[in-house]
């Protein structure tokens, strides 16, 4: 029940709010609150309910063969409390910018939450292309949404390849329906260690080419630093730090489910599209002189920080994915937020144009500071954490290639942040004392509080254990076959 | 028989990726895009052929064909037609801008 209202609530209130502006914003003041705590809240339920046992809800009360079905496990317990903490904030951020408005924008964002939520739980292959193109299409419409010319090209960029993605998933799909007449996930796990090994090739290029072009990986991540970089700030901070780890959650699934034992070289090919991408987009960022398209490029380094993970295929590898997905999330919203305010206040984006800021808005450039710190990977911090969990799994694998990558690319980004902060705490021609508003100055601050806390934490309670638990769930794909298939 | 037409969907795939990655028109992107989604959607409806079936319906003589394929082929549209929607809505709004939808003369963004 609360799985399927997890995305029920956040699609129901997007069609509300329409109606609500018809009579008169009082309503939409009133409520708009309301939505936005309880799709959190929602939210952050289902990834409760999930994150022990199995949770499941049948649709119609059909059993998973025949009908759609949603789960909640471990994997995407993490996933659903990411998205519910990188939405809220966003959602935060405008309403505190914005307030209730341009409602227009309310309305894409609650169908993009609740197509994200769908994404996460559902255990259906064919619902899970259909949940993601209409959170592709929100995360298009909201790239866009300012409609200034730089906007309106990104969007259609994104679109472009984006769709060009979708469909790379759908013919995946169809391969998968034609070999096994069925498109539950679980159904699809137990038969694809019997198929010809030609067919599961076929399907897992499709399917990684696919989810490649979604998130962002190196070869196919032209669309991402415009689309990032373009959009408005709230909507960086959400692109970047929630619909990108999406992507990436379904290339978990569905490398894992489908693969992990059928075809295991899959594993192989993620982890050199991630070590091309983590070279790849450290390099392009170390070049740029907007500060926006900067954090975008380094988006793109992420990514392949996670698919190197990913692509260990081990329990720690994934464990250590899904920690560094969070942490991510955490570091760029709160890099976003605070650098596109900064940029906003004084009016432009170049890095050298921002000098001396230190010196008149303290408060958000000590945020950008420790969120900066945290991402390059200084010791106590979460960034750190998650880095050297990546760096023993894959010493553990002993791809030492990747290893290696891995410090060279943390290398790489020292030197870029540096080159941000060294600008930011030179004295320049400085405006007078500014602050910025409370509320966003909360939220900056909230975010570095995390990166610190979640940096200690692994120190003190057994929080890596807890991950490192969700990983082996998700590598027992037996266990989730008999979980779904036999109730 | 069957062969020919799976080969089909795929060569349909191949001719709209082809157009979206030389063309430097815009619109014929789009169009490459709408190419690309009947390929694949062509896939998916010869996944239902049986040969010799009949439809499915009640009272029914002999097998029937796979009617599930076609319920996922109506969703695909709709998920395409509105994907087409907005990029045609994007690409007016370039147009208004540069006045060309030639992706050469369109300046864009660099890095």
């Amino acid at each position: 029940m609360i799985l399927t209202l997890a995305v029920i609530f956040p699609l129901s209130s997007a069609f509300v709010i329409p109606l609500l502006h018809l009579y008169g914003s009082r309503g939409l003041r009133l409520f708009l609150p309301i939505m936005g705590l309880g799709a959190f809240v929602l939210t952050l339920a289902a990834a409760a309910s999930g994150f022990g046992d199995y949770a499941l809800a049948f649709f119609g009360g059909w059993p998973a063969r025949l009908g759609v079905v949603f789960v909640a496990d471990g994997l995407s317990s993490v996933f659903l409390a990411l998205a519910a903490f990188g939405c809220g904030a966003s959602f935060l951020y405008f309403y505190e910018q914005m307030g209730t408005g341009p409602w227009r924008f309310y309305v894409i964002f609650f169908l993009l939450q609740a197509s994200m939520n769908g994404v996460l739980l559902t255990g259906d292959l064919f619902n899970m292309f259909v949940f993601y193109e209409i959170f592709s299409l929100a995360a298009y419409l909201l790239v866009s949404y300012s409609l200034t010319w730089q906007a309106v090209e990104a969007g259609l960029k994104y679109l472009v390849m984006g769709t060009v993605g979708a469909f790379f998933i759908l013919l995946g799909a169809a391969y998968a329906f034609i070999a096994t007449k069925t498109l539950n996930m679980a159904a699809l796990a137990a038969s694809f260690p019997q198929m010809p090994k030609a067919t599961l090739i076929v399907i897992a290029a499709c399917m990684v080419v696919g989810f490649s072009l979604k998130a962002g990986a190196f070869p196919f991540h032209f669309w991402l630093p415009d689309a990032h970089s373009s959009a408005i700030t709230a909507v960086s901070a959400l692109l970047s730090g929630v619909v990108v780890k999406v992507s990436i959650y379904s290339l978990i699934r569905v490398s894992l489910l489908f693969f992990g034992d059928a075809l295991p070289s899959v594993f192989d090919v993620i982890t050199v599209l991630g070590v091309l991408s983590l070279l790849g987009g450290h390099l392009m960022a170390s070049r740029q002189q907007d500060i926006k398209r900067l954090l975008a490029y380094s988006t793109v380094a992420q990514i392949g920080y996670i698919m190197i993970g990913v692509g260990m295929g081990t329990a720690t590898g994934i464990a250590a994915a899904v920690f560094h997905s969070f942490n991510h999330m955490l570091m760029k919203s709160g890099l976003f937020i605070t650098a596109g305010r900064l940029a906003e206040e004084i009016k432009t984006r170049n890095i050298q144009d921002m000098k001396g800021l230190y010196y008149h808005r303290r408060g958000m450039v000590l945020a950008f500071t420790v969120l900066a710190a945290a991402i390059v990977g200084v010791p106590p911090l979460n960034g750190f954490m998650s880095k050297w969990y990546l760096v023993v799994a894959s010493v553990e694998k002993r791809s030492f290639l990747a290893a290696l990558a891995l410090v060279f690319g943390t290398v790489i980004s020292a030197s870029y942040y540096i080159r941000v902060l060294s600008v930011f705490y030179t004295p320049g021609e400085g405006s007078s004392e500014h602050e910025s508003r409370r509320p966003v100055l909360a939220i900056a601050a909230l975010f570095s509080a995390c990166c610190v806390v979640l940096g200690l934490l692994p120190f003190f309670t057994p929080i890596w254990e807890l991950f490192v638990e969700v990983g082996s769930k998700a590598l027992n794909t037996k266990d989730y076959i008999a979980a779904v298939l036999l109730k | 028989m069957i062969k020919i037409s799976y080969a089909t969907a795929i060569f349909v795939f191949c001719i709209g990726l082809y157009t979206i990655l030389s063309k430097r028109n815009l619109f014929k992107t789009v169009i490459g895009l709408t190419i690309m989604e009947s390929g694949a959607l062509m896939l998916i409806v010869t996944a239902g052929y049986v040969h010799g079936g009949v439809p499915p319906l009640i009272p029914m003589e002999g097998q029937a064909v796979n009617p599930l394929p076609h319920a996922f082929t109506l969703t695909a549209i709709v998920i395409g037609a509105s994907d087409v929607a907005l990029a045609l809505a994007l690409v007016i709004k370039v147009h208004r801008r540069y006045k060309t939808v030639d992706l050469d003369k369109i300046r864009g963004l660099k890095e």
